[in-house]
């Protein structure tokens, strides 16, 4: 008993980083309002050449771009104007909304 | 009518001349096959499943395994032109000809 007590404590404490990440269901609402009409309300469909896919991408490097683009730190016109009306809480919903959505994307040699 | 005529023709100029750079970036093809001895600069973060950058700040390194060639070309683009700035990223694109870039573009974007 202590010991299923003891790895029930583990497990929450492991799990705990994740809960306080962004919350992907408030993220799709907001992705679904600024994000979607270029990148696909999943992330998956971009509707230009030049505009990446973000469905499957880092968790973490989705933040940090949309950080940089609404700082100016990553330079972009269209960009710093969409990122600009988020928040940080914003940002890390949108960035764990496309995140969990797949697409082909993939770390290859 | 001379003056129309070189009106028209100072216009055709004028267009070819503002035309010619959109022309000249799209016509860079790129070759998956050529980027084959081109990518060993970029195996090292980028192929790695969950590899991290280390510095200026950690957070995974993309993936860019099946993204768009078009946005793999302009992201190093702009890491040449500094417009992006992550240290290694700008090192790298720095020694990337414009035929470097499409060819490693089309690696990616068709690797699977």
């Amino acid at each position: 008993m202590k010991r299923t007590l003891t790895i029930a404590a583990l497990a929450a404490l492991v799990a705990a980083p994740a809960a306080w990440a962004g919350d992907a269901s408030a993220g799709k609402a907001k992705a679904a309002q600024v994000c979607a009409a270029c990148h696909g309300p999943e992330g998956n469909k971009p509707s230009a050449p030049d505009q990446p896919i973000l469905a499957g991408q880092h968790e973490d490097y989705l933040v940090k771009a949309l950080t940089d683009y609404k700082s100016g730190r990553r330079a972009n016109p269209i960009m710093k104007g969409f990122a600009s009306t988020l928040s940080s809480k914003d940002i890390e919903d949108v960035a764990a909304w496309f995140s969990s959505q797949s697409s082909d994307l993939h770390s290859t040699r | 009518m001379f003056t129309s005529i070189r009106t028209g023709l100072l216009a055709a100029c004028v267009v070819a001349a503002l035309a010619a750079p959109v022309a000249q970036a799209q016509n860079v093809a790129g070759n998956a096959q050529a980027a084959k001895n081109k990518v060993s600069m970029c195996t090292g973060c980028h192929g790695i499943p969950g590899y991290k950058t280390a510095f200026p700040k950690v957070y995974h390194v993309p993936k860019i395994g099946g993204q768009q060639p078009v946005y793999i070309v302009n992201a190093l683009k702009a890491y040449k032109t500094g417009e992006r700035s992550h240290p290694s990223m700008v090192g790298i694109a720095a020694s990337l000809s414009e035929q470097d870039m499409a060819d490693l573009a089309a690696y990616y974007g068709a690797a699977k």
